[in-house]
């Protein structure tokens, strides 16, 4: 990507290439940052240690999801069933610590199942080429209702102290936070310079190019599948540990505050470009205009709407700055 | 470039604008109040001639078996789970009603309309409700009463002469009164206070609120409200938004109400994570299982609410006795079970009776 | 446009709902009523009407996510055009109509003009447009309207539902406009390969700019039968219905990729849909296992079609 830019403007600098790259991303960084400034000159507060932590540690599983649902992305496909996963990982996480498991138990096996589930979901997309959307949409209406029949719409709590992986702290910041943090630089390694993340690339650019210069599209697929439902596992343990109880029905619209994630991040929908730090930071842009609309005041009627107008924004900007490159 | 910047800018700039000009939202709704008395004199029930609705043709149900089917706002809640849970304890002491609960996944009234509708089809013979909205509901269930079907409410009601009988847990103002007095004792008379609601369209949230308005304005008028924050009926997103008003007002906020069992539980847990239980006090609607924790170590003093459990209970005995032709229009109360006789309030609603205050001594007894 | 390989689909899909209507009317007698079935026709009028307009869409290629939000903030602005403005309550429909379309055209100009992919241009307005109709209704419903207006959500016309006798027309309309017009033809090669199009002097932006508007008009319409069915109006009126939609339409056949799909797909999908949804109630399994049931259904669906695809070198 950074090669082809540069054989199209030779004469740009190292900088310039750097910023032409990563241009989407350092667009989101500067929207966090005006955000910060600007609430934080409103109303102090915003920037106080406890709502920064807030702000970042609730919704890290957002950002670990994220990155996850990014490389499917770059893989050109999609998952619109990742909430109710997330909703199903975390029942079976509090079922197994209430039971009486070990902890390394109910954290390990929800993970597995998470892997394997999306295993069989990237198969079924891989070898009979149906549509990723349509797989996960059916996926998504089995694992809602299947998660509500098993549980009879009952609650966990009671979870013991030890199992709540989200809540704890390693010098003062919740372990939520490293996660996301270190989970992020780790697959952004990965998909830069490993031989897989390169070739979730290529099959996501041109499937069929990908094939003729050697790789195998449909393990690519299934592996990154498989690795889309590892992110989706912690997402899931750390969503189950926030709080003390476990509700038996799947966040509401998760799966697309995951997807705009990824999206305002950079990576293209049409496959083939993008950065799991953009995601990443995307989803702490999310959390971070939450937190501010209420600081700001701003009328609880017309919170979604202006989420709305800046998410549009924000890709009217992308598609802008994409054309002014090319 | 610059056009769609400017263009975006002012988009934004005059929705904003907007945005903070709109007067700020208390989660109330604009209906008349009627605050009960500072000192807690129970004002007199007005008596009103009975205003529900009627079944066509009901076949004669006395004495035999029926088919019950309850349909909550939403399945998958711990209050709802209560509801069903007296619904299911009538009728195993009853005999002989066959009750099961179902309904959507999330309190949506589209859902829940298709839901009747396809029970209506399939021929129960009583349906119990819980209304996500009031108006909306109503053709349904009338088609409910054309087809000879009883049909009574509970836990929120319908228009009047879409269902027979509606059993009200406790009146609106009643309730108010509970939580506002509540929290006054433990943050004192001029304390501030914020609200954490589930949405804008739940019509008995908004009651409450606006009732808990205008008592508190009566009779503690010192008491500040801060703001009133949305949070659907999501954990997380409760969570988070009780977390963000603690971040936001710091020293300022001395009290949480949560208006939804789902609310509560989430606001005390962003108290404790916090680290400011005893600083800020949560009060609010919630079930005791779920408050458990937090009452225990103190952080939580009072939990308000009557008990679902019996909420759910009295809604089936009633049924039994309109399908049996022993509770008719006009009359002044009714007998149900193991709760004695619950009076009849407005016309055709009966009442459940006063809130239920759970507190550290008793919260261990009851496991919903 | 494939013609036999397109049958095929349509063919393995009308089997399956004969299957599933067969199984159903065995599991309860009250399932294969002509009441019931009229009902049901009633029932499903709201998103059968988007899915029209969302197999046009499908059909390019594109998506529509926002479809849910148009139905909510139309029916608001129904409300509010009656009430607030004081139009009269025929007009106040009009408005309401051509307030839809104007969403819709919003989508297909973010789509044409500044070249926004349509998942995400969709997923902005379907928070955009949402968020219009909370704070446009301040949390209000509007209630009250004349009794001769619940005609079209609740009446009939020769005992049969009104709201059935407009899905059916403008579901006649829609074939007849993907199936045999030059519009249609421009719809299929759109969404078959773009850059052909365009280069074969196919007015490609034209074309999706009357798909969208023609989408949200479909919605604006279904808001109003919709208002009409429940007497009131409110702002999270259609939450969800996208992806009720999109399962439809896909389950019928429609190509996510473009240039496949038919109005008789679309149909017939929403019909098994229905039937499933109603019929597994009527046999008493509860609202869970009938999204687990259909969440199966459609991917089995999708795979026997596939096979039969592959297996005849299609």
């Amino acid at each position: 990507m950074s090669t082809a830019v540069a054989a199209v403007s030779p004469g740009r600098s190292p900088f310039g290439r750097f910023v032409s790259s990563y241009g989407q991303e350092i667009v989101v960084l500067g929207c966090i940052a005006a955000l910060f400034i600007g609430v934080g000159a409103v109303n102090p507060r915003f920037l106080s240690n406890t709502n920064i932590n807030s702000i970042f540690a609730g919704n890290a599983y957002i950002a670990v999801a994220a990155i996850g649902m990014s490389m499917i992305i770059i893989a050109g496909h999609i998952d619109v069933s990742v909430g109710s996963l997330i909703g199903v990982i975390a029942t079976i996480a509090g079922t197994l610590a209430v039971g009486g498991y070990p902890i390394w138990i109910a954290w390990l096996v929800p993970v597995l199942f998470a892997m394997a589930v999306n295993a069989g979901v990237g198969a079924l997309v891989a070898y009979t080429r149906i549509p990723s959307i349509v797989v996960t949409l059916g996926m998504l209406s089995i694992l809602k209702g299947g998660l509500i029949s098993a549980t009879a719409g009952a609650w966990i709590t009671d979870m013991p102290a030890d199992f709540m992986i989200a809540q704890k702290r390693v010098f003062g910041i919740p372990s939520a936070v490293y996660f996301m943090v270190v989970l992020t630089i780790l697959a952004a390694l990965f998909m830069r310079y490993s031989d897989f993340g390169r070739a979730i690339y290529a099959v996501g650019g041109n499937s069929e190019a990908a094939r003729a210069a050697g790789l195998n599209p449909e393990r690519t697929v299934v592996g990154v599948f498989v690795l889309h439902g590892f992110f989706a596992g912690i997402a899931g343990l750390l969503f189950a540990t926030q709080l003390q109880v476990i509700q038996s029905t799947v966040p509401p619209n998760l799966e697309l505050t995951v997807i705009t994630a990824s999206v305002i991040g950079g990576v293209s929908i049409l496959g083939g470009t993008g950065t799991v730090i953009g995601s990443t930071l995307a989803a702490i842009l999310f959390a971070a205009i939450g937190s501010s609309l209420i600081f700001l005041n701003v009328s609880a009627y017309w919170l979604r709407a202006v989420l709305g107008l800046m998410i549009l924004a924000t890709v009217l900007a992308d598609m802008a700055r994409r054309r002014r490159t090319l | 470039m610059t056009k769609l910047t400017v263009a975006a800018a002012l988009c934004l700039g005059l929705m904003s604008g907007s945005a903070f000009a709109a007067s700020a939202w208390t989660g109330g709704d604009d209906l008349p109040t009627n605050p009960l008395a500072c000192d807690g004199t129970a004002a007199a029930p007005a008596a009103k001639p009975y205003d529900g609705g009627e079944p066509a043709s009901a076949p004669d149900r006395k004495g035999k078996k029926i088919t019950v089917v309850d349909i909550p706002k939403l399945i998958g809640i711990g209050y709802f789970n209560a509801t069903s849970k007296g619904i299911q304890d009538a009728a195993a002491e009853l005999g002989n009603v066959e009750a099961k609960t179902d309904g959507p996944t999330k309190a949506n009234i589209d859902e829940q309309i298709t839901f009747i509708d396809n029970y209506i089809t399939s021929g129960v013979d009583g349906i119990l409700f819980a209304a996500n909205d009031p108006v909306a509901i109503a053709p349904v269930l009338k088609k409910a009463l054309s087809k000879g079907i009883n049909v009574v409410g509970y836990d929120a009601n319908s228009t009047p002469d879409a269902r027979q009988w509606f059993v009200n847990q406790a009146e609106f103002n009643g309730i108010a009164k509970s939580l506002i007095d509540n929290m006054a004792k433990e943050i004192g008379e001029d304390g501030s206070f914020a609200i954490v609601t589930s949405t804008f369209t739940t019509p008995n949230q908004a009651r409450w609120i606006a009732e808990m308005a205008a008592y508190a304005e009566a009779c503690h008028p010192k008491m500040k409200w801060l703001e009133t924050v949305e949070a659907q009926e999501d954990n997380n997103l409760s969570f988070n938004q009780a977390t963000t008003l603690i971040n936001k007002h710091g020293d300022d906020l001395k009290g949480i109400f949560g208006m939804t069992s789902v609310a509560t539980p989430a606001s005390a847990e962003a108290v404790t994570q916090a680290g400011k239980c005893g600083s800020i006090a949560v009060v609010g609607l919630a079930t005791p299982n779920a408050m458990k924790p937090y009452v225990e170590k103190d952080c939580v003093k009072t939990v308000v609410l009557w008990n679902p459990v019996d909420l759910g209970y009295a809604a089936l005995q009633v049924m039994r006795a309109v399908a049996d032709g022993t509770l008719k229009p006009g009359a002044t109360s009714v007998k149900a079970g193991k709760l004695g006789d619950l009076q009849v309030i407005n016309g055709s609603e009966i009442l459940l009776g006063p809130p239920f205050s759970f507190t550290k001594e008793n919260i261990g007894q009851f496991d919903f | 446009m494939n013609l036999p390989a397109l049958l095929r689909h349509e063919t393995v899909l009308a089997l399956l709902v004969i299957i599933a209507l067969a199984t159903l009317a065995g599991l309860s007698d009250r399932f294969f009523t002509a009441e019931n079935l009229l009902n049901q026709g009633r029932l499903m009028a709201e998103v059968g009407l988007v899915a029209l307009g969302m197999t046009f869409v499908i059909v390019t290629g594109g998506i529509d996510l926002s479809v849910g939000s148009i139905l909510g903030l139309t029916a608001i602005l129904f409300g509010v055009f009656w009430q607030n403005v004081g139009m009269p309550l025929p007009v106040a429909m009009v408005a309401a109509l051509a307030s839809g379309t104007l969403a819709g055209v919003g989508n297909g100009l973010i789509i044409t003009r500044f070249k926004v992919p349509p998942l995400i241009a969709t997923l902005a307005t379907l928070a955009l447009y949402r968020g219009l109709a909370e704070g446009i209704s301040q949390a209000r419903s509007v209630r009250g309207y004349p009794e001769w207006f619940f005609f079209f959500g609740q009446g009939e016309i020769l005992d049969v539902p009104v709201q059935l006798w407009v899905l059916a027309i403008a579901t006649a309309i829609c074939a007849v406009i993907l199936g045999l017009t030059p519009f249609g033809r421009a719809t299929y090669a759109t969404g078959a390969n773009e850059v052909a199009a365009r280069f074969s002097g196919i007015r490609v932006d034209a074309t999706k700019l009357w798909i969208y508007a023609g989408t949200g008009f479909l919605a604006a319409l279904a808001a109003i039968i919709f208002v009409s069915r429940v007497t009131t109006t409110r702002s999270d009126m259609g939450t969800g219905l996208e992806l009720d939609v999109i399962t439809g339409v896909v389950l019928g056949g429609t190509s996510i990729f473009g240039g496949r799909g038919t109005i008789i797909g679309t149909a017939l999908g929403l019909i098994l849909i229905q039937a499933l949804k109603n019929g597994l109630a009527l046999s008493g399994v509860k609202g869970d296992g009938t999204i687990v049931v259909i969440g199966i259904v459609l991917i089995i669906a999708i795979l026997v079609s596939a096979i039969v695809d592959r297996s005849r070198g299609g």
